[in-house]
């Protein structure tokens, strides 16, 4: 299958660059830079050192044999992502980015994040390359991953917090636009996902897509063939586009994202693009949104800050058209219900928004044939999701030491 | 003819500095933003830019984001804001412009939401997000063109050479000069590289120069007559409402356009 119309970052009818005026000239400076960088082959050496030697890769691809013995169908091997350091996938388009901000002279990196992972990533990059750091943060976002906000200050960058609007990602994406339209001249934004203007979506998958190439090596070595289905959950897609790439060409392999399902079908009560968006153009790119009649986003939920975002990003759109990638969804419950198994049968605590996908596979396993083989993208890892799981199970000893020790 | 071409040629032969202010539609009521607007051709606006209320309006600063906020919390729908437009249009002889965001227009239909616009009364289409490198997917020049809209193009001191010549192909009846590489806001000093960022820009374009973001006082109007034809007045009277009583935002408006142009 063809991702065809690639130019100008359009895939299909999807993409594209639809931003004031004012933010052409940075686009297209970033877009010049980018383009050299990623034939450049000291860049490249650059981009694979810092990813080897500082964050971590490659990461491991994990046979999870306690949960396909205990399915019974399907093997299962996970990609842990959440190996890298700071503890997800996001790192690697970080890394990438700063690179080439420096090439273009920037001295300041910004950021959007939602469950703080991508903001703890740049600041993270920002520290080890030596540029200052701004992370706009929604206020609903700060409550529910306090955490992550402590991370980023220790590591040196300011976060702002963002009340505007649904206070969530989406708000935090907005506030960092208006950061760079102001601050354009010594300033890169280091959008976290698939989405937002030409070149973001091209570039971020560019970076992230060595996930993909990592899962055929590794998966080539232990089975001697590809995978048959390869499921990532999907916020902006960053970490699907990631590890779906390499496969896209590869017809026999299935490829399955997962939105957040939120707890239920009401609008504000999921973020689910595809079954209840519509085609849009919002935050520099065209897509499918969350929104009304009149084109105004709506609010979004999910218990991941990370899945809770109205838009997906445009390449997606193009292959969910295509029919090349399925769209499936998890609840909140079931993707709780996934972080405690994989907890005890794996060893490994995912992060909310991975869980979604394992949740997925553990509906799908049972369902296939013991010959086949499922590949999970295990996003990140649950530390960043320590208060929120206590509270989901209210774990009455956690709480009462949260009391004890703020006393 | 497109009533902005004879508000232009008005202009000129008065040797004046065109006025153009905006409103929030819905902002603080629909009733209210069209007292405001009958407020404001009273006081000699010649342009006036009807903002359709947007969730997540990317080129605003706080005060026109929180307007927008606000309307739509109020319930302003986008056909209340052609509905105000038609009302307005049979009652002030000023040039009505809509300022939306490109996802409006979009999910409106492009070619209705034009021709709605027209038939509406509105003279010209500031949409800041589309940009002329879409307009092969979008057609939304071909069809502001066939319903004689007038496009109006925003620029910026960060705008290169190349981007000044493509827009400069496609403007219509003004072009909008943003004075500083930014978003909307009031600010208290005005841009010192303002003259030759606009003695650039005229090198490029044949049409009137408007320049707003930020102009909020009678010196900045001062200084923009040597330079611009135009000066655009948008967050400066959000403010005002923002500290006015209800009953009190005409009179305070008044005040301050009356101000803006006094010697
Ligand atoms: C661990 C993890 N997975 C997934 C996501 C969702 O983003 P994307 O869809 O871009 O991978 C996030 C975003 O914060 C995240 O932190």
């Amino acid at each position: 299958m063809k991702n065809k119309h690639q130019n100008n970052g359009h895939f299909g009818l999807y993409g594209g660059r639809y931003v004031p005026e004012m933010l052409i000239p940075a686009l297209e400076e970033l877009e010049k830079a980018y383009t050299v960088a990623k034939k450049d082959d000291s860049f490249q050496k650059e981009f694979t050192d810092l990813l080897n030697n500082f964050a971590g890769r490659p990461t491991p691809l994990v046979f999870a044999e306690n949960l396909t013995k205990r399915l019974g169908g399907a093997k299962i091997y996970l990609k842990n992502e959440g190996a890298n350091l700071t503890g997800a996938h996001k790192i690697t388009h970080c890394i990438g980015q700063a690179l080439v901000a420096k090439k273009i002279g920037k001295k300041r990196l910004i950021a959007e994040t939602g469950a703080g992972q991508h903001g703890v990533a740049t600041a993270t990059v920002a520290a080890k390359l030596g540029f200052s750091c701004t992370v706009y943060m929604g206020e609903v976002d700060i409550q529910r991953q306090r955490q992550n906000v402590f991370l980023m200050e220790q590591l040196g960058a300011t976060v702002v917090p963002v009340a505007f609007g649904s206070k969530t990602l989406k708000d935090a994406v907005n506030a960092a636009i208006k950061d760079w339209i102001e601050n354009v001249k010594d300033t890169h934004y280091v959008l976290g996902s698939v989405v937002g203007p030409h070149p973001f979506p091209t570039m971020n998958r560019d970076f992230q897509s060595i996930v993909g190439r990592e899962v055929k090596v590794q998966m080539k070595k232990r089975e001697g063939k590809l995978p048959d289905y390869i499921i990532a959950c999907v916020g902006g897609g960053s970490n699907a586009m990631g590890i779906f790439y390499e496969f896209i060409k590869s017809s026999t392999v299935t490829l399955i994202g997962v939105e957040a399902g939120g707890k239920g079908e009401k609008v504000g009560e999921h973020a689910l693009r595809f079954k209840g968006g519509s085609v849009g153009i919002v935050e520099g790119y065209k897509s499918y949104f969350l929104q009304n009649k009149d084109g105004q986003l709506q609010k979004t939920y999910s218990i991941s800050a990370g899945l809770d975002y109205p838009g997906i990003g445009p390449e997606l759109a193009n292959l969910h058209d295509l029919n090349r990638v399925e769209f499936v969804s998890s609840k909140d419950r079931e993707a709780l219900e996934a972080v405690r198994l994989l907890a005890r049968t794996e060893g490994i605590i995912p992060a909310l928004e991975s869980a979604h996908a394992v949740a997925h596979a553990v509906k799908l396993a049972p369902k296939l044939s013991k010959h086949k083989i499922i590949v999970v993208n295990l996003s990140g890892r649950g530390d960043k999701d320590l208060f929120i799981l206590a509270k989901a199970f209210n774990d009455k000893k956690f709480m009462k030491f949260l009391k004890e020790y703020t006393q | 003819m497109n009533s902005i071409d004879q508000k232009l040629s008005e202009i000129k032969k008065n040797k004046k500095l065109g006025i153009m202010t905006h409103v929030v539609v819905g902002y603080p009521t629909l009733e209210k933003t069209v007292q405001i607007v009958k407020t404001m051709a009273e006081c000699g606006a010649d342009f006036v830019e009807l903002q359709i209320p947007f969730s997540d309006p990317l080129a605003d600063g706080p005060t026109i984001m929180k307007a927008c906020e606000k309307s739509l919390n109020n319930g302003t729908k986008v056909r209340d804001c052609f509905k105000i437009a038609k009302d307005l249009s049979s009652q002030v002889s000023i040039s009505l412009l809509f300022m939306a965001y490109y996802n409006t227009v979009f999910k409106y239909g492009i070619k209705q939401f034009i021709k709605d616009s027209k038939a509406a009364g509105i003279s010209g289409l500031i949409v800041p997000d589309m940009s002329i490198d879409e307009e092969g997917n979008e057609k939304f020049y071909a069809y502001s063109k066939t319903f004689n809209l007038y496009n109006i193009q925003v620029i910026s001191p960060a705008s290169t050479e190349q981007r000044l010549r493509k827009n400069a192909k496609i403007a219509k009846g003004f072009v909008y000069c943003t004075a500083r590489q930014g978003i909307t806001g009031v600010k208290e000093e005005l841009n010192p590289e303002l003259s030759s960022y606009l003695k650039k820009v005229r090198s490029h374009f044949s049409i009137p120069l408007a320049v707003g973001f930020g102009i909020s006082k009678k010196e900045h109007v001062k200084a923009l007559k040597k330079h611009a034809d135009i000066a655009v007045i948008g967050s400066a009277i959000i403010n005002i409402i923002n500290f006015s009583k209800p009953s009190e935002i005409s009179k305070n408006v008044v005040q301050f356009m009356k101000n803006l142009d006094s010697k």
